[in-house]
This record gives structure tokens, C-alpha cells and sequence, in this order.
């Protein structure tokens, strides 16, 4: 309909995505974007044009590309459990606490999980571990960084 | 404050600040609230709709709707995670700051269903997998390529086991000779009889 080559028309479409998501992603503001596509010598209208195209268009292509960032697993729900073990084939008459554990994780709408199994004095050394790394937050170094970045 | 509902810990604070949104319902109301919220707890299906109704003359927003039910599914299935009897649940609900005639009403329903609460809950603990069904088969066999004449007993058993939540279905299949059985059965016999003197 336009009547050009399908590859001119591939060549513009890829050619205005790449300038619409390198500006979205830099941030740049309307007096960068405008002297950048001064440069290529279009018309005074299409310079309007394009630039009402990004900043119509520069908040949701910077939603979309938050998303494509690599996510870790992250946690969903945690399921335990407390058994005593009384005796196995090997050996009768004991007393050994299991703590069973079933973490749910989420990645990118998979739901997977994992089951761990541990003795109590181990779970109280990975408590003891991760509270002492929430303790890091109210340490001085750590406030004035968060103060900072407020 | 420590509260036995709560296993002996504090009150989280969303729950302090929907008992003020309870008490904006009238006592006869929040007792057929709390009726369909055990409902669900027990497994079968809440019917909404009849929720929304008994708390439109309350004039509640949809989030709070939703919030008593979140509020009263947690005071229920806490109290009875915890097995704090009703009068306890009563009293630390009061301290609470809820009404006498709400606190009793809520604890009369959670009375009645309170060990099936209980067994329901027991039912839905973590549990790795079950065991579904045994199948076995008893074969002889005749001669091999190995063998012409071997005339031993082989026994095909099938263990079906199924995963606790999502319902999948694994199949262990194996084969054993008649002395490896024997072992097998003694030794499970040994394990029953060892689960026969805890029950």
C-alpha cells in the first residue's frame, strides 16, 4: 500500500524501535531526543511527530522493559513439618527430631518446590543467621546508604 | 501482649485494626458470617453472595468485606491451630476490643466445629507423598535362554504413589525372587509391629 520495498519497511520499523526503546531506556529528556533526530535531517513536522511518539509512549516502554530484567526464584510459601524418628532397619530404641521443610517458590508464574530436611540445632543456626543478617539493616554503614537513597 | 490465639505471640497488627470493622456488623450477622467462613476452612465452596448480603446493611466497602472474612479465616483457623478453647478465644477476643456479644457468638460457632476444624488441618499438613494401592502378581518361571530348566517363583509387585497436593500419580514397579520377598515382609512386619505399640 505504501508502495515500497518490504525490506525499506522492515529497515523503519526496526530502525523507530530502536529509537523509541534506547530513548525510553536512557531517560532522555525532550531537548536530548530533539537535538539527537535533529541529526538525521527529517522534516520539522516528523521531528514533532516523533517526539510526541516517545513521550506518549516512554512510560510504558520502561514498564515493559523493567519486566525483562533476569529474575531470581522468589519466595511464595513455606510448608514444615516435626517428626521423631523411633527407630530404622538398622537401628532401634533412638530419638532423632527431623524438621521437614517444603519451600514454594515462584519463577516467572512457575510454581516450583523443594523439600529440605534438617535437625533442630541446625534450623536454629540458620535463624540465628538470617536474623543476624536483618540486624544488618540497622547498622550505621547500611542507614546511611538507605538515607541516601532516599 | 501475648496471646494464646496468636501461639503466644502478639497480635499482628491487621488483625487489631479489622476488629473495629467487625463490630460495625450486628452479632446475629457475623455469626452466619463466621458459619460460611468455616465452610471454606472445612474445604467446600463459600457462598459469597449470602456474605455480601448480610454485610450490606453494615454499608461495608468491598476491600472491607473482604478483610472480615481474611480477619475471621485467620482468628478461626489460628485458635484452632493453637487448640485455645472457646472461653480463652472469648476473653482475649474482648481484650481485643471486640464486642461481648460478637466474642460469644463467634466462639459458640468456632465451638461446634472445632475438632473438625482440627482433623482438617491434620489432613492438609505436609505430607510428601501416599501410598495409593499395592498390586502384585505371582509368576513362575519355566525355563530362560540362560537356563532351560529354572522352576523359580518371581513375584511382580506395583506401588502406586500419589503426590500429596497436586494429585499426580507415580507408578514403582519392580520384581523380586522368593528370598528377597521374605526379607521384605519381615521386615515391614517388624516396622508394624513397632507402629502397633505407639498407636
Amino acid at each position: 500500500k505504501l508502495n515500497i520495498d518490504v525490506d525499506a519497511v522492515q529497515r523503519a520499523v526496526e530502525g523507530l524501535t530502536y529509537l523509541l526503546t534506547e530513548s525510553s531506556k536512557l531517560m532522555i529528556s525532550e531537548i536530548d531526543f530533539q537535538d539527537s533526530i535533529h541529526v538525521l535531517g527529517f522534516s520539522d513536522e516528523l521531528n514533532k511527530l516523533l517526539l510526541q511518539l516517545y513521550l506518549d509512549n516512554r512510560k510504558e516502554i520502561r514498564s515493559i522493559l523493567n519486566e525483562l530484567a533476569p529474575k531470581l526464584p522468589s519466595y511464595h510459601s513455606l510448608e514444615w513439618r516435626l517428626d521423631v524418628q523411633l527407630a530404622s532397619r538398622s537401628l532401634r530404641q533412638q530419638i532423632k527430631p527431623v524438621v521437614t521443610i517444603k519451600l514454594h517458590l515462584n519463577q516467572n508464574e512457575d510454581q516450583t518446590a523443594q523439600v529440605l530436611q534438617t535437625d533442630p540445632s541446625t534450623l536454629l543456626h540458620l535463624i540465628q543467621q538470617l536474623e543476624q543478617a536483618l540486624g544488618e539493616m540497622k547498622t550505621n554503614h547500611c542507614r546511611r546508604i538507605v538515607r541516601n537513597m532516599k | 501482649m501475648r496471646f494464646r490465639f496468636c501461639g503466644d505471640l502478639d497480635c499482628p497488627d491487621w488483625v487489631l485494626a479489622e476488629i473495629s470493622t467487625l463490630a460495625k456488623i450486628s452479632s446475629v450477622k457475623l455469626k452466619l458470617i463466621c458459619a460460611q467462613v468455616l465452610r471454606d476452612l472445612l474445604g467446600d465452596p463459600m457462598e459469597y453472595e449470602k456474605i455480601l448480603k448480610l454485610t450490606s446493611d453494615a454499608k461495608l466497602e468491598s476491600g472491607d468485606v473482604k478483610a472480615t472474612i481474611a480477619v475471621l479465616g485467620f482468628i478461626l483457623s489460628s485458635a484452632a491451630k493453637h487448640n485455645v478453647d472457646s472461653e480463652s478465644l472469648s476473653s482475649e477476643l474482648q481484650q481485643l476490643g471486640l464486642p461481648k456479644e460478637h466474642a460469644s457468638g463467634l466462639c459458640r460457632s468456632y465451638e461446634e466445629k472445632q475438632s473438625s476444624l482440627q482433623d482438617r488441618l491434620r489432613a492438609c499438613s505436609l505430607r510428601l507423598s501416599r501410598l495409593g494401592s499395592v498390586c502384585w502378581r505371582v509368576d513362575f518361571t519355566l525355563s530362560s535362554s540362560e537356563l532351560r530348566e529354572v522352576n523359580e517363583p518371581l513375584i511382580h509387585l506395583n506401588f502406586n504413589l500419589r503426590d500429596g497436593e497436586h494429585g499426580e500419580t507415580a507408578a514403582v514397579p519392580m520384581v523380586l525372587s522368593a528370598e528377597k520377598f521374605r526379607v521384605l515382609l519381615a521386615e515391614l512386619k517388624q516396622a508394624q509391629a513397632l507402629m502397633n505399640t505407639l498407636l
